[in-house]
Parts: structure tokens; sequence; C-alpha cells
């Protein structure tokens, strides 16, 4: 029982940071339709300015944070205006957006072996990670509790962002059609822009908690696989499916690697995949996709 | 010759047998695959326990792997080719890890994460080439034939393409079926190559490299797909000196060629007298060619 309401709080805790990276793939996904596999370099990008602005500069944690999401929002913006932009003008064909980001992905993860060098680096010891008792129930680390809430709060800042201000309004419109959001006088760049600017600088707080609960290595980003694993069980394009996917993931994983074995957990993930795609492959939030002839 | 030669000449041909059965699925029947290294590792896999534990000869066996790819994949491909676009690449990442994830589980076949060693050293450079000579003639005929034409119909337009009365699911499924088994016996003749086989070679970044090699070498054409993975396999070998570099060049060259020739190399041609008569027809007539080319 205790191992239960252990795994569950773990188990949420980690589908949390799953959820903070999911969110912006979705939000990518939902305004240009296309995969983003150079995702998971934002969350590296993150870390890494995270670990140089706390070991080299020797900032704090207030500091080193809000800089690494900083920066890695506007890398995200960067590497769309760089990789992006130029096939989006040109046709819509998203295939070709697709292999772009493949491979922006190979160039952020390669910089960073180059630069920074392969090896694992731990993270200065700036969030808490001593253990807490809960209700004399079960036992967790007060890690596991921030990063839930810090997941909480951002997420719930995004939904705030989405629904009061116009430029949410305006990337809410351009889900539904971009084009004729660019119609009705979006600045359609800019919005592009800042939907970019919003997924690298909430991939960079999945990269920090990332990087304290692993450790903070080049190939890190391809931990994004499972949150396209999540946001595609929720519903591609669907924010609220992308959080609820990525609850569910990481419930599935902990839960497996309590009780069954912990090198099943992979495994286990990708069946949820197949299963959710071959069931219902619009996924839970998901809108229909059936193609108009 | 040189052992150095010889053995980029052997990844070559197994790169091209390995492209080529990616080619039919992604370019010519439309379908985007970023799972293809697990039917490699299937192929290396079966080949290698057949030729170690069981003494069986090596042709026979390479051919098994291929076959073997080829069950898995119509298995698989039954029930997910249902998924269009996004949702089958999705899906074929999760493909691709989760028979990678079981290599590396299953203990007691496959002897686990840390490899399987022992393999003889059956990838001779005329096996090699003798391999990609007959592969590379099935797969120019079969692109030529009824069902290479099916294939490009799916791609093209599947909703027209069924109207016409094809059973396009039925096409969907040949063409993966017939890229398993290119990948399972590139696989096996790796496993030869190397007398060693591990999960983690065939990851997702080597299914992602198969698949770029593909949009390198142009969509939907043949010829496009050998010279793509001539000159992906020798600018990799190029660049071992300074291999720090050499992923990032390597990440840097696929977004590039998407921004400045997204169609690939060599578009949707293939190498040979049409091409050149196009080439002709297009430098001697300037202002009439922009009937035709271009149109994809």
């Amino acid at each position: 029982m205790e191992t239960l309401l252990q795994q569950t709080i773990n188990g949420l805790s980690l589908g949390s940071v799953y959820a903070l990276i999911a969110v912006g793939y979705s939000l990518v996904y939902s305004i240009l339709l296309f995969s983003n596999f150079a995702h998971g370099g934002f969350l590296v990008i993150g870390g890494y300015i995270c670990y140089f602005t706390l070991k080299s500069l020797g900032f704090n944690i207030w500091i080193a944070g809000f800089a690494s999401l900083v920066g890695a929002g506007f890398s995200a913006v960067l590497t769309e205006r760089l990789a992006y932009k130029p096939i989006r003008e040109r046709t819509n064909v998203t295939l070709y957006l697709l292999i772009a980001s493949m491979g922006m992905s190979i160039v952020i993860e390669n910089i960073f072996v180059i630069v920074a060098g392969g090896r694992f680096r731990a993270l200065p010891p700036v969030i808490p990670t001593h253990p807490v008792h809960i209700f004399g129930l079960a036992t967790t680390s007060a890690f596991d509790i921030l990063s839930l809430l810090a997941a909480v709060f951002f997420l719930g800042a995004l939904q705030l962002f989405l629904i009061k201000t116009k430029w949410g309004l305006a990337i809410r419109a351009a889900a539904y059609d971009l084009r004729t959001a660019g119609l009705m006088g979006v600045n359609v760049n800019l919005l592009i822009s800042i939907v970019f600017f919003v997924a690298g600088f909430l991939a960079a707080v999945g990269g920090i908690f990332l990087s304290v609960r692993y450790t903070l290595y080049p190939q890190l980003g391809m931990i994004t696989i499972k949150a396209f694993v999540a946001a595609v069980i929720g519903g591609l394009g669907s924010l609220p499916g992308a959080v609820v996917g990525s609850l569910i993931l990481g419930l599935a994983e902990m839960l497996t690697a309590g009780f069954i074995s912990s090198q099943l957990r992979d495994l286990v993930v990708f069946s949820l995949l197949i299963i959710t795609l071959l069931v219902r492959p619009q996924g839970l939030f998901g809108k229909n996709i059936s193609e108009k002839v | 010759m040189s052992g150095y030669t010889e053995g980029i000449i052997i990844l070559l041909c197994i790169n091209a047998i390995a492209a080529m059965g990616v080619s039919v699925l992604t370019g010519f029947t439309g379908i985007f695959s970023l799972g293809h290294a697990g039917y490699m590792a299937v192929g290396a896999y079966t080949t290698a326990i057949l030729t170690v534990e069981y003494g069986v000869h090596y042709i026979p066996a390479i051919l098994l792997g291929g076959a073997m790819a080829m069950v898995i994949a119509y298995v698989i491909g039954v029930p997910t080719l249902k998924l269009m676009g996004d949702y089958y690449a999705i899906a074929s990442i999760g493909l691709g890890e989760a028979i990678r994830l079981i290599l590396e589980n299953w203990q007691s076949v496959t002897r686990g994460a840390r490899g399987y060693p022992g393999i003889e050293g059956y990838t001779t450079l005329y096996v090699s080439l003798a391999f990609f000579a007959v592969m590379a003639f099935g797969m120019f005929n079969l692109i030529n034939s009824r069902f290479g034409r099916a294939f490009k119909a799916c791609r093209d337009d599947y909703i027209a393409a069924s109207l016409l009365g094809f059973n396009t699911a039925r096409y969907r499924i040949l063409s993966l079926v017939i890229s398993a088994f290119y990948c399972g016996v590139a696989g096996a003749l790796l496993g030869g190559f190397l007398s060693f086989i591990q999960p983690i070679m065939f990851d997702m970044i080597k299914s992602t490299e198969l698949t770029s090699v593909v949009v390198f070498g142009g969509l939907g054409s043949m010829s496009g797909t050998l010279l793509g993975a001539s000159i992906i396999t020798l600018v990799t070998e190029l660049f071992r000196p300074i291999s720090q570099y050499r992923m990032l060049i390597y990440g840097a060259i696929l977004v590039l060629i998407m921004v400045i020739r997204p169609e690939g190399i060599m578009g949707q041609y293939e190498l040979g007298p049409r091409l050149f008569r196009r080439l002709k027809d297009k430098f001697s007539f300037r202002n009439r060619d922009n009937s035709e080319g271009r149109s994809s």
C-alpha cells in the first residue's frame, strides 16, 4: 500500500514534467501540423544554460532558472526562423518540416557534445531533495512535490495566457485554421514565433527538473519521445489531452517500475502508444481525424 | 584492394540495400517510417542466432532473417497501417523502439544489451556485391511493374486509387513487407560484416538515418536513393578523422537540403536516358519547360 501511494506520487511528478514538454510540442503541432523533433533540443539547451549560469557564473537558482527559460525560448524562435520558416514559406508539405526538425535535433545535440562534452553532469543541489513524510502514509522526496507544483503553476499560467490575452485568442484561432487567422489580420510570423517561444520556455522548465531527476547530458532530449507518446495518447494538438496523456504515462511508468521491473517501463510506454493508436487513433481528447475528400 | 576500401564497399552495399527498402515504402508508397532499424535488428539477430546456435549456412540464414523481418512487418503492419501520415510515423517510432527493447530484455535468446558476439564473418566483398546486385535488380523491376505503379498511386492519391479499384490497404502492407525484407537482409549482412551486433546499434537514430538518406536522394527515385546512400556513407567515412563534428555536419546537411532543395538530389526522376532527354529539352527550349518537369 505504501509503495502504491509512493509510486503514484512519483508517477504524477514525472508525468507533470512530461506534461510541460508535451504541451509545448502539442502547441506547435496544433499550429503547424508537424511533429517537431527538435523539441528535445530546447530542453537540453535549457538544462545547459541553467547548469552553466549556476556553475560558472555562480548565480542563484532563480536567476539561472529565468535565464534558462528565456534562453531556451529564444533558441526555439531562432530554430524556427533558421530552419522552418524558409520551408513553410515555400511549401505546405509538412514532411519537409519533419525532416528539418530531425536535422535540427541532431545539430543541437551535437553542438553540446562538442562544446560541453558528452559526459554526464549533475546540477548543483539547488532544488531540495530531502525526504518528506506525507501524513505518515508515505515517504517521498521534496523534489517530487516541487516539480508537481511547478508544473501546475506553469500549466496554469499557460492556460491563463491562452484564455485571457489577445495573443492567446489568436493562437487558439490559428489552431483551428492558420490561414484564416492570417487573413483575419493576425501576424502569422509573430504568432508562430510566440508559440515557439512558449514551447521552448516550457521545455526548459521540464529540462531543469529532468536534469535534477536524472543527470544532464546531450542526449537527454531523447526523453521527449515519451512526451510525444503522451501527446499522441491524449490527442495530437490538444493541450488538455497532452496533460492527461502525460500523467497516464508517468503513472504507468512508475507503477511498472515499482511493481514489475524497471527495465520494462519503456516497453510499457510504447505498448500504451500502440494500443491507443489501434483502439482510438485520435487519442483521448483529439479531434476526429477522418480526412475530407 | 586494401581491407579499408573493401570495408567501405561492403558498407556501401549494406546501406544501399537498407535504403532501397525504406525507399519503396517512403518514396514510392508515401508511408513515412521512423522505425525501420527495428527490421534490420530482426534480420541481424535471426541470422546471427541461426548461424551461431544452429549452424545453418549463411545464405539461407540471411534469407530467413529477411523472411523473419517480413513476418514481423506483416503482423505489425495489418493493424497499424490503417493510420495515416504523422500518426503512422509516431507509431513506427514506438514499434522500432519496442523491437529494440524486446531484444535488450530477452536475455536468454539475444544475450541482452551487451550484444551478440562471435558471428561468423560471412559478409565478404563478393557476397555483399552479389546480394546488392540481385536485390537492386529485383527492386528496379518491382517499381516498374504493376505493383510499383500501384504503390505510386497509393502515394499520390490513395482515395482516387481506391476508387479506381486498387486495394490500397493491401498494397500498403505489401510495400511494408517488401521494405522489411530488404532491411532484414541488410541487417543480416551488417551482422556478418561486424561479427558483433548490439540492440543499441538499431535505435531511432539509425532509423532516422535510413529515412533521411531516402529523402536526401529524392522521394520517389530509386537511383536517387542509391546516390543518396552512397553520398551519405562516403561523407561519413570522409569525416571520420574529425568524428566529433561528423554528426553535427550530418544534421546541418539534412536541414540545408530541406531548406534549399526539399525534393532531394534527383527529385522524382531516375538516372537514365529519360532524364538526359529532359535535361536537354530544358536547356535548349528555355521558355517551354515550365509546363513539365518540376511539378512535384
